[in-house]
């Protein structure tokens, strides 16, 4: 069972989780934008220690390990090398919604999520637990916050960012079900395919919207291939 | 006499990591490629022997993580089917790649470890019974799959690469989510939570139907995004149009298909809850949405594979539609459709893979003089088309008109929907290879005849044999096989 003194802990960084997911919706820079990323995932460390040192499970202290060394350590660094590489400072253009826009409508998503949570999930005795509901609704809203950025933002670096905010979501929704067989497996699983994914973007030297990127810059420069040749069409359709 | 399932494992295990190690060690293309045919005839054949002299379905021990049943040696025999023909086909299809730069001699090892990896991924996918475990192993999938697009020499494959992976592991962390809440709720009833679906399967009609109605859609939202329905489709007709041939065809008939299985099993836990009509509904609509959207872009477009990978769209929506209707008939033919689809659709690729090594590209205005250059891949270009759309005496036209006429039942509407979209693909196939077809152009000079090899055509020709053999003559073995899968699945 967790105490009282933990869980109040606990409350308070699910809420500062969840303010580093809308930093992440707001934030243009991309260097911030990986730095955030990283203070993220620590504060989901320090939850999954904290519910280590009050249930005992080694599962938590397993699932600290790899967040700090994948997503404090490793993944940030590899996405800055990848930024400085490819010269990309800022998200100049958006998809559909503004930050802003995109900061509005996670708020009505957090409240949908609250909503539906309460009433589809009150029969279950584990939500009836405040902190595992918290966790939760938290968790889920941050998927949908991270699907946010994933569609509203053009390069692929941003879109990974979002990803991955994702998956931290999901962690949180599942810190308090360590019982959940293969959760470890998943987790490495999911952190080693979006490695590689960035490990090929630096390989091959291409962001698949850095040509897009230089002809937003240059509009005067180079003319955006308009041309009713069918290469972007090809892409189009 | 009976088989433990971990001897089964082990076996197929071992097969697949002694290909492995030969390929890593081996030189020539020629030892790779015939390792890579011998691992998916091993397969073959092992799946043959547990299905014949199995007790199935058997469980592991030791936690359950496994589970051999009709459904899983059914799939895996029509995977390792088509990767023993694509691996046929690859000699002869990478050999060209290389002669026109598509691809690099040095990148052929990664290119058939990643084969091997795939069709191991597949297969286990397909044993999994706990539901975490097929996630994992579905997640591998995409992986692999992806090294197999992405090995090309060209940007516009990372970029359709880097959307395959990026769109279908963002719905795969929903399924994710709808894991997680399987779990919950089984805790709360059981007392201790699981993901197996043999023991969930047992406890379904217990289960909430509220919550488990919002688990099968948070876990519909990734397997749908992994076989391709819209809206979660944009990946599928990019990556299997830039893919070399084999590939192609492998993600059209097998890689689908894990997406439809995982669909198939949490449907049977959820259909056995009071919510079977909604999910009925939801199935249905977004297997019809799949269709129209498929069938509308299919009619203008310019680029042979991208049709080919529409119409798997439009199929995957119509399996949608057969599992929706949900009695025991509808599965049954459904299960059968998948079947059809996967052979003829590896025919269609394969063909189309002949005439990009002819023209060096797919688009209909770089396709000239099919017939004088490529009498064999025109014929069976037009026999595939033929068969696609569901032609009497191809094996696609049987399950078609069953699962139409189930369909009736349910309501005239959706059969006169579904009808409507039957008929603009026909006409979208119909159109595009009469175009393709037609195109001549008698004064071209200096156009080299691309000669396929033995190699490449023998697959073809078996795919396109099996699909009209399967439409005139139904063994009795497939029918025994298909009603053990439905009654196993717990269909009324």
């Amino acid at each position: 069972m967790i105490i009282a003194p933990v869980e109040n802990v606990a409350q308070i960084l699910i809420v500062l989780i969840l303010a580093t997911a809308a930093v992440i919706i707001m934030k243009r820079d991309i260097r911030s934008l990986i730095k955030t990323y990283a203070f993220q995932s620590l504060l989901l460390a320090v939850m999954a220690l904290l519910l280590f040192s009050a249930t005992g499970s080694l599962t938590l202290l397993y699932l600290a390990i790899i967040i700090i060394v994948s997503k404090v350590l490793i993944i940030p660094r590899f996405m800055g090398i990848v930024a400085k590489r490819l010269n990309i400072k800022r998200d100049v253009k958006f998809h559909f919604l503004s930050p802003t826009t995109s900061l509005l409508a996670s708020i009505v998503i957090i409240l949908f999520v609250y909503l539906s949570f309460s009433s589809l999930l009150s029969e279950l005795n584990r939500f009836n637990s405040s902190i595992f509901f918290l966790g939760a609704t938290v968790g889920m809203s941050i998927v949908f916050m991270g699907m946010i950025v994933i569609f509203t933002r053009k390069q692929t670096i941003t879109n990974i960012v979002g990803y991955l905010t994702m998956e931290n979501g999901v962690v949180l929704f599942s810190l308090f079900l360590t019982e959940l067989p293969l959760l470890i497996e998943v987790l490495i699983i999911v952190d080693l395919i979006m490695l590689t994914l960035i490990a090929t973007i630096l390989a091959f030297g291409i962001d698949s919207t850095i040509e897009e990127f230089h002809n937003r810059l240059n509009p005067f420069i180079s003319p955006p291939k308009e041309t009713p040749q069918k290469q972007s069409e090809d892409d189009e359709q | 006499m009976t088989l433990s399932l971990n001897m089964i494992l082990a076996v197929y295990a071992l097969a697949g990591v002694a290909v492995l190690a030969l390929t890593v060690f081996s030189k020539s293309h020629r030892t790779m490629n015939i390792l890579s045919i011998v691992l998916p005839a091993v397969y073959l054949v092992l799946t043959l022997f547990t299905l014949t002299y199995g007790a199935i379905p058997t469980y592991s021990l030791g936690g359950n993580y496994f589970l051999i049943d009709h459904l899983s040696l059914y799939e895996i025999m029509i995977c390792s089917f088509l990767f023993l023909l694509a691996a046929l086909y690859s000699y002869g299809y990478i050999e060209g790649s290389i002669e026109i730069h598509e691809m690099d001699r040095s990148s052929l090892k990664l290119f058939y470890v990643a084969f091997n990896l795939l069709l191991m991924a597949i297969t286990y996918a397909f044993f999994a019974d706990n539901l975490a475990l097929f996630w994992i192993l579905a997640e591998l999938t995409t992986a692999f799959s992806a090294v197999l697009i992405v090995i090309m020499n060209a940007p516009k494959n990372i970029g359709a690469t880097l959307k395959y992976v990026f769109i279908t592991s963002t719905c795969m962390l929903f399924s994710f989510i709808g894991l997680i809440l399987i779990f919950t709720l089984t805790e709360n009833n059981l007392g201790s939570g699981t993901l197996n679906w043999s023991t969930l399967m047992s406890v379904a009609s217990t289960l909430s139907p509220g919550i488990m109605f919002a688990a099968f859609i948070f876990t519909f939202v990734g397997f749908a995004a992994k076989s391709g329905i819209v809206p979660f489709h944009a990946w599928l007709p990019s990556a299997h149009s830039k893919a070399p041939a084999p590939v192609s065809a492998i993600l059209s008939g097998c890689v689908t298909s894990v997406g439809i299985y995982g669909i198939i099993r949490v449907y049977a836990i959820a259909s056995q809850t009071s919510e079977l009509p909604k999910i009925s509904w939801f199935l249905i609509a977004f297997g019809l949405i799949s269709m129209v959207v498929a069938a509308l872009t299919m009619l203008n477009q310019v680029n042979l594979k991208k049709l080919i990978g529409y119409s798997t769209v439009e199929n995957m929506g119509f399996l949608l539609v057969g599992l929706g209707l949900g009695t025991s008939l509808a599965i049954f033919w459904m299960l059968f459709y998948t079947l059809a689809h996967a052979f003829t659709k590896a025919s269609l690729f394969f063909s189309a893979g002949i005439l990009h090594h002819q023209y060096k590209s797919v688009r209909m205005e770089h396709i000239k003089n099919v017939f004088k250059f490529q009498p064999f891949a025109a014929w069976s270009l037009i026999l595939g088309g033929v068969a696609i759309i569901g032609m009497p005496l191809s094996a696609i036209f049987l399950p078609k008109i069953e699962i139409l006429l189930q369909s009736a039942e349910l309501s005239p509407y959706l059969l006169l929907g579904l009808l409507t979209v039957f008929l603009f693909v026909a006409a979208g196939f119909g159109i595009f290879l009469i175009k393709l077809l037609s195109r001549k152009d008698e004064d071209a000079p200096g156009v080299k005849r691309y000669e396929a090899s033995l190699g490449m055509k023998i697959p073809i020709v078996v795919l396109l044999i099996a699909v009209f053999a399967l439409g005139v003559f139904f063994p009795q073995q497939l029918t025994d096989l298909l009603n053990s899968i439905v009654s196993e699945l717990g269909i009324r």
